[in-house]
């Protein structure tokens, strides 16, 4: 039985419906991110769920109970806000003791409580100072603490890592899959950075255009998205797509003039595609079977490097190679490529969906 | 297509009581068609040393020459400078078309020109489509691309670009990343970018001029400031993710140098591994600082032995977190790496990955086998 | 860059101290007034040097008031009392409708929402003496005349409409997700308007419910048709001074010191709280 289900939640303002048809279950303890760009109502979504809004259809189960008609103090959810959203007139222990009193704790039970989650994010020092007094990473640990200190059974975590420098952000990443697990909460986390919802997932929800387009685990959302549109939002560079037709056989595709090899499926022969290529799946060669290209800018990003590059017939895309590898060409150095197969993806041009397995 | 000089600059911001020295003492040469990146967070003084550049700050002390012309002195529009703001500064009742041509209109170019110029770095900045839109109808990324090209479409001898790509579209950073860099090339601009972002830096920058506290901490390459920084700061500063940094105490024995690092584990390496310069540096020392880069870690069974925190693909690469001795080492593949969390592993990596800083001043003693 | 010349310092310095000489000045006279015997007050040239007394305070204390026609009943410290408990009750009893009624504003969208809530405002545009006579009317009718009760409730017309908005547009300035966390820490929505809301907008409370104080104080035309004597405040009853043997002036003097002070003291102790409840709540409302 799953921890959280909702099935077909709707909401509309008039005649603007934010989303249609919205269904997930999770299980105990799994991490499920809620990813989208901005304004396609993932917050929304959240606060659905924790019940301060109300949907105009569908139903919200926690632990196999109806809570759609159920107000939010009764539906043992914790939720972390963006903005922190911690009491400004309350001290921080205040803050992290208050779903704790809420339940009418006895104050042992409290202290314990408070003690335990701050001990936690090793916030413990600063629990008597007021949220103003904080740093802004110990404003969002506080609110995270807030969230996990009556131990829910749903984590709501909306964008929790936003508010935070890279720094913060980075070391927040790494340390909360530990902390996520430790409380046995099933979590939904809203994001808009890919690296983070991959980082953080077991499954990733992607919600664009008021539905999930894509439901899955990282791996899956990456290795084959469902359409052009999840393929675009994860990875950076984002992946190059090219308007084209497979040869008849499927085994070939025309960049421009040249033909160059993918071994896609056969049975896509001779039909209009976008071919999407992963830059980091663009692989530099010597040889002449590739596609003829020339290099335009050179542009380091982390420890890798990003080429512009342009194909001899004026297709213009980016290839991704790891800063070490040995051979980093100059500007305007003429070279040739080829596409390794797991980073291709063909999409229907009309409708954007994948058109392989 | 100017070269550009700035000597002992200095910028002190003087009120009733107190008096803030924003820029010491700044000596910079940018080289002419060279694209410098000057690089720090917020009140490094970087945005002080742009404004006295484009003329809206005054000069404390020291001077500004562009071409062997001292410029500090002249109003900013005498200077020949072309800049995009941060804030993008779009002129309100005007089109993003009319916005970008508005200096080529001032200059009395023709029309047919003006339209021509226009065109090709709308079409570069992917904003060919909104040219007869006005800046309130547009988002913030293309109001930024708009800022960009109006600074770029004119000629001048310097381009000062501020924060130039910070509200941009995710899925286009990397394409225009590469665009105007080969822009800035193929004209052979002359160009300052003022960034808080070091990838924006790296990306885009021949040399990068990292400051914090109105002193420049490093004028370097970008692949220099990674492979041989200066001082602690710039080493835990440049990279993504940051320079693990051990507090480690040296010893050194007839054939073994060993690194001691807090938590009771250690590294050792052969003395041969450090050129005898090093050595010798080395000798005098008991206790350093160490710096190892994630990427530089070898993931499997090496001496850093500790529990798996974390361990997290991101498609092209694979950011691993260990506990060793109580803290978090960051240690990234640029394969795909599976860790079960909890898990001991250990890491390793090699003497010519080692960054040794004095633990007092925090200058560079050496990089890998050699001084720094 | 900081171009104030002292020149400019001078020029601003003596600007400042002739606006508050100007509005400073009637107060500092009320009060040498009213230590000043009628005579003395009304001699020619005026001049500020003159043997204080304290007789007008002990008249207007004591109830008894001594001309040159003899001897007359004051009930000032009556009028006095009314105005406290008139005032005191009105901002109590409106910030008991009020905030509530902000907060629902502030937070609900409802039908006729906006409606309701500028008819309510519009209570401040209307004269009060459009509304008077059918008032008393209806007070005659309904028995309220002259009494506490009655003119509570008029003065409901003053305090209302000033805490409605006041406080509805701090309600607004709060992040609705403070609320939504402490719901969801599960506290139910009254709990949560009573330990989150309330003393959040505390300052925008207190600079209304101080308003409508001062406004309740001043208020003179109300209580002036539908009270008698022993009901009416202190604004009406400084009409009893004038008497037929003339005006008391040094008597009046000391009654406006006397019954300045409540609200002068008032407003000085929340004087930080009036500016910031002023600027912050209602210039968004």
């Amino acid at each position: 039985m799953s921890q959280l289900a909702f099935s077909n939640l709707s909401k509309a303002f008039g005649s603007f419906k934010v989303f249609d048809g919205l269904s997930l279950a999770a299980e105990a303890g799994e991490i499920v991110v809620i990813f989208g760009s901005s304004g396609t109502g993932k917050t929304f979504l959240l606060r659905l769920i924790a019940g301060v809004e109300e949907p105009t259809t569908g139903t919200i189960e926690i632990g196999g109970r109806d809570v759609t008609e159920i107000p939010p103090e009764q539906r043992n959810v914790g939720m972390a806000f963006q903005n922190f959203a911690l009491f400004p007139h309350m001290s921080a222990r205040e803050n992290i003791a208050s779903p704790l009193r809420a339940a009418h704790a006895d104050e042992a039970t409290v202290e314990s409580g408070v003690s335990r989650v701050a001990k936690l994010l090793k916030i413990d020092h600063v629990l008597g100072h007021a949220p103003r007094e904080l740093s802004n990473g110990q404003k969002q640990r506080t609110a995270l603490a807030r969230a996990l200190a009556a131990e829910p059974r749903i984590l709501l975590l909306d964008d929790p890592l936003r508010n935070v420098d890279a720094k913060l952000r980075f070391e927040m990443r790494l340390e909360l899959p530990r902390l996520l697990r430790q409380s046995g909460a099933t979590v939904l986390y809203v994001t808009q950075d890919y690296k983070e919802a991959m980082a953080l997932a077991d499954r990733i929800a992607v919600l664009a255009g008021g539905r999930f387009v894509q439901v899955g685990t990282p791996e899956e959302i990456y290795m084959a998205p469902s359409t052009l549109g999840v393929a675009k939002l994860f990875g950076d560079p984002s992946i190059n797509t090219l308007e084209t037709r497979l040869s008849a056989d499927g085994m070939w595709v025309a960049i421009r003039g040249k033909d160059i090899r993918i071994d896609k499926a056969a049975k896509l022969g001779g039909r209009e595609v976008i071919l999407g290529v992963r830059p980091e799946a663009v692989a530099l060669t010597q040889s002449q079977v590739g596609l003829p290209a020339t290099v335009m800018a050179v542009t380091p990003l982390n420890e890798r490097v990003v080429l512009l590059l342009e194909s001899d017939g004026g297709w213009e895309f980016l290839a991704s190679l790891p800063s070490a590898a040995a051979d980093i060409p100059e500007p305007n150095t003429r070279l040739s490529v080829t596409f390794a197969a797991e980073g291709v993806h063909l999409f229907d041009p009309t409708t954007g969906e994948r058109l392989h397995g | 297509m100017g070269e550009l000089v700035l000597s002992k600059l200095d910028k002190v911001y003087r009120s009733k009581r107190t008096s803030v020295h924003a820029v010491k003492s700044f000596d910079l040469t940018v080289k002419p068609g060279e694209i410098v990146a000057l690089l720090g967070s917020s009140g490094c003084g970087k945005t002080s040393t742009l404004r006295m550049i484009a003329g809206f700050e005054e000069v404390t002390s020291g001077s500004i020459s562009l071409d062997g012309r001292v410029i500090h002195t002249l109003s900013p529009s005498q200077r020949g400078v072309a800049m995009a703001f941060e804030a993008y500064s779009l002129y309100p009742p005007l089109t993003i078309g009319e916005n970008i041509a508005f200096a080529l209109k001032a200059a009395r170019l023709p029309a047919a020109q003006q339209q021509i110029l226009v065109k090709n770095i709308a079409e570069m900045l992917e904003i060919a489509g909104i040219l007869n839109r006005y800046p309130s109808s547009v988002s913030g990324g293309q109001q930024q691309r708009a800022s960009l090209g109006r600074a770029l479409v004119r000629k001048a001898s310097l381009y000062l670009l501020d924060e130039p790509m910070g509200q941009l579209e995710p899925q286009l950073r990397a394409v225009l990343r590469g665009r105007i860099k080969h822009f800035l090339r193929e004209n052979n601009c002359t160009t300052i970018l003022v960034t808080h972002d070091q990838t924006e830096a790296n990306a885009l920058a021949d040399r990068i001029a990292v400051m914090e506290g109105g002193v420049l901490q490093q004028y370097a390459t970008p692949a220099e400031l990674k492979a041989r920084p200066a001082n602690l700061f710039t080493g835990a500063f440049i990279g993504e993710p940051p320079m693990n940094i051990f507090d480690a105490k040296i010893t050194a024995a007839a054939r073994e140098i060993r690194f001691d690092i807090e938590g009771g584990v250690s590294l050792a390496y052969p003395v041969s591994d450090f050129s005898p310069d090093v050595q010798r540096l080395i000798a005098g020392r008991r206790e350093v600082a160490l710096g190892i880069r994630p990427h530089a870690f070898h993931i499997g069974n090496g001496a850093l032995r500790g529990k798996v925190i974390s361990c997290q693909w991101l498609g092209d690469q694979t950011h691993v977190a260990v506990d060793i001795g109580g803290r978090t080492v960051v240690s990234v593949s640029h394969a795909r790496v599976d860790k079960q969390p909890g898990n001991e592993i250990g890491l390793s990596a090699l003497a010519a990955d080692l960054h040794i800083f004095d633990a007092e001043t925090g200058r560079a003693v050496a990089h890998g086998g050699s001084p720094a | 860059m900081d171009h104030t010349s002292t020149f400019e310092r001078i020029l601003r310095g003596i600007l400042l101290a002739l606006v508050v000489l100007f509005f400073m000045f009637p107060i500092f006279w009320i009060l040498l007034m009213s230590f000043q015997t009628n005579e003395s007050i009304l001699r020619m040239p005026p001049s500020v040097f003159f043997t204080p007394t304290f007789d007008n305070y002990i008249a207007l204390v004591t109830g008894e008031m001594r001309t040159a026609a003899g001897s007359l009943q004051l009930n000032f410290m009556q009028n006095l009392w009314n105005s406290v408990l008139l005032s005191t009750t009105s901002v109590a009893v409106a910030l008991v409708l009020g905030v509530p009624a902000a907060y629902a504003f502030a937070r609900f969208k409802f039908r006729l929402g906006e409606d309701i809530a500028f008819t309510l405002l519009s209570f401040r545009f209307a004269p009060p003496l459009l509304v008077l006579l059918p008032l008393s009317l209806y007070f005659k009718s309904l028995g309220l005349t002259n009494t506490y009760i009655g003119l509570i409730w008029v003065y409901q017309l003053i305090c209302l409409p000033l805490i409605l908005w006041i406080v509805r547009g701090y309600f607004e300035d709060l992040s609705p997700d403070i609320e939504h966390a402490h719901r969801i820490a599960g506290y139910s929505w009254f709990q949560t308007f009573r330990k989150i809301a309330v003393p959040l907008a505390l300052p925008g409370i207190a600079a209304a419910g101080l308003l409508a104080f001062i406004f309740s104080w001043n208020n003179f035309v109300f209580a002036l048709v539908l009270a008698s004597a022993d009901k009416q405040p202190v604004t009406v009853g400084a009409l009893a001074f004038v008497t037929a043997s003339g005006i008391q002036y040094g008597q009046i003097a000391a009654a406006i010191v006397m019954s300045v002070i409540p609200t002068f003291v008032l407003a000085m102790f929340a004087q930080r709280y009036l500016v910031e409840g002023l600027s912050l709540g209602a210039v968004k409302g």
